[in-house]
């Protein structure tokens, strides 16, 4: 590696930037999964109420509603604490709601579902259930909006893995051309060892070993400027006062993930000696 | 006597030309043979077919009883640490020392530390460049880099030394030196196959002398006697 420094340098850094793209869409897959899990778990389920449904009729309701394995959580919201939240949240348009004089927004329970129920699936055969149920007006929930979110992030899954296996590739070509650029400068040193009895692995073995490093390095580079790029998205996103939230939301990979971008760029190293090898050697060395 | 290496009705042709025709070669242990010819006879073509690196389209090439025709490919460096080889050009790494160029064939074997140092030390004493184990190979005279690539070709005992032109750009004293050295590895009995162009080598040993030309073996002028046997 010694000998042929720049080549080796430059062959680090190009490694490292293809990594980096991939890394990109890897870091921004697990942060949207993570998101999702998230918002997965926040849903809730708003079940509008007939304004003519009695008070026992509600408490049956509530209470069947309780009795679903499937519920985990049931808030009874009334008429009045309808118009008071409305007028928290909206303090500019609760005049609108003035001019009608009778409260016009309907009592709900705001249901939260088990978390092994709450998948797309899972919601809308629960919504479908209860909306056929005897006072119930209306069942909302964002569905569209979580099936949309699903959707992208599948987007994002198969991007992943496309540039991953093509940035790969490049990487793994990338690496095998530095080798052979090493073994075409080291040809007469392979020569000789080859004249004095030296095995096929005894010369290959240091090549293997010299693409794997230059993998690791590459993708240790690459998870570098991944990082410095990443806080300084994140510094972004903190001055930005309506995204402040996401701020504790995003994060890096975990250090195993860290340690298995590593490995794997050790094993594209590694790959792109072996057909380096296989290619120049042609079976002499 | 044993056969230490045989050629059987050798044939070897390059684009169609015959480089080697039906060449039918035994040299027994411990002999000491010149093979001699003009560029292009075949001298070199042989010695590549003993270490491995070129298979005869026709014919038996034996080695120490074992056939090297049929050696697989992983088989050819074992055959390669029996059989050292002293090349024209020397072919010595620049950037390592004396000692670091004479220890690779050890190196490559997995000798430990301890036996290359002796080995190392040893080789050195006996072709007379020991002085100058730190030197790059670089900063020595031509006939001392040719006295170091020797050094590394019997480091590990082999029982074949073959020299391809070992004399080529060393002149008539220089040449007679190691001629002289060649003697004293086959006196300790290892057999030794000297290809070379220079008619001045033959009359500064006495042995068995093989010529070739375009590829033929001639018929045998002289048998003078033998060294080393």
């Amino acid at each position: 590696m010694r000998t042929n420094r720049m080549t080796t340098i430059v062959a680090i850094l190009t490694t490292a930037f293809t990594l980096t793209c991939v890394g990109v869409f890897l870091l921004l897959y697990v942060n949207l999964q993570h998101a999702a899990g998230w918002l997965q778990e926040d849903v809730k389920i708003m079940v509008y109420l007939e304004d003519r449904l009695s008070r026992d009729g509600r408490l049956q309701l509530e209470l069947m509603l309780k009795s679903d394995h499937m519920v985990a959580g049931v808030l009874y919201i009334s008429k009045e604490q309808a118009l008071t939240e409305f007028r928290t949240q909206f303090p500019a348009d609760s005049h609108l709601l003035e001019g009608l004089g009778e409260n016009p927004l309907p009592a709900s329970f705001v249901v939260t579902l088990a978390p092994s129920f709450r998948s797309p699936e899972g919601m809308k055969e629960w919504v479908e259930q209860v909306q056929t149920m005897g006072g119930v007006e209306k069942v909302d929930y964002n569905q569209q909006w979580i099936s949309l979110l699903a959707e992208f992030i599948g987007y994002i899954e198969l991007a992943a893995i496309g540039v991953g296996v093509l940035l790969s590739a490049a990487a793994v070509t990338i690496i095998g051309n530095t080798i052979r650029l090493t073994l075409f400068a080291r040809r007469e040193e392979i020569e000789i060892l080859r004249s004095i009895g030296a095995t096929g692995t005894f010369i290959r073995v240091p090549y293997f070993l010299e693409g794997a490093v230059l993998g690791a390095c590459g993708s240790a580079v690459s998870l570098g400027i991944l990082k410095v790029g990443f806080e300084l998205f994140r510094q972004q996103v903190q001055f930005i006062s309506r995204f402040s939230e996401l701020k504790g939301l995003i994060s890096f990979f975990p250090l195993s993930v860290c340690l298995g971008l590593i490995l794997a760029g050790m094993v594209l190293g590694f790959t792109g000696s072996v057909v380096s090898l296989l290619r120049v050697g042609d079976g002499r060395v | 006597m044993d056969a230490m290496i045989q050629l059987i009705h050798v044939s070897k042709w390059y684009d169609r030309r015959p480089a080697l025709s039906d060449v039918m070669i035994e040299i027994e242990k411990g002999e000491f043979v010149l093979l001699m010819g003009p560029s292009g006879s075949g001298k070199s073509t042989i010695l590549r077919m003993l270490i491995g690196e070129e298979r005869p389209d026709e014919g038996q090439l034996f080695v120490q009883g074992k056939n090297v025709t049929k050696l697989k490919r992983s088989e050819i460096p074992y055959l390669r640490r029996k059989v050292g080889s002293v090349f024209q050009d020397f072919r010595l790494l620049p950037k390592k020392s004396v000692f670091d160029n004479v220890a690779l064939p050890l190196i490559v074997q997995g000798v430990s530390e301890k036996d290359i140092r002796r080995k190392v030390t040893e080789a050195l004493r006996a072709v007379g460049v020991e002085h100058k184990r730190d030197l790059s190979p670089s900063s020595l005279s031509t006939g001392e880099q040719q006295r170091v690539c020797i050094a590394r070709a019997i480091v590990n005992g082999p029982v074949i030394l073959l020299a391809d032109e070992p004399t080529g750009n060393l002149d008539s004293e220089l040449t007679g030196e190691i001629i002289e050295l060649f003697k004293l590895i086959n006196a300790r009995g290892t057999t030794v196959v000297v290809a070379t162009h220079n008619h001045h080598v033959r009359h500064q040993v006495n042995c068995r002398v093989i010529s070739l030309m375009q590829g033929v073996v001639l018929p045998e002028r002289a048998m003078p006697e033998r060294v080393g046997v």
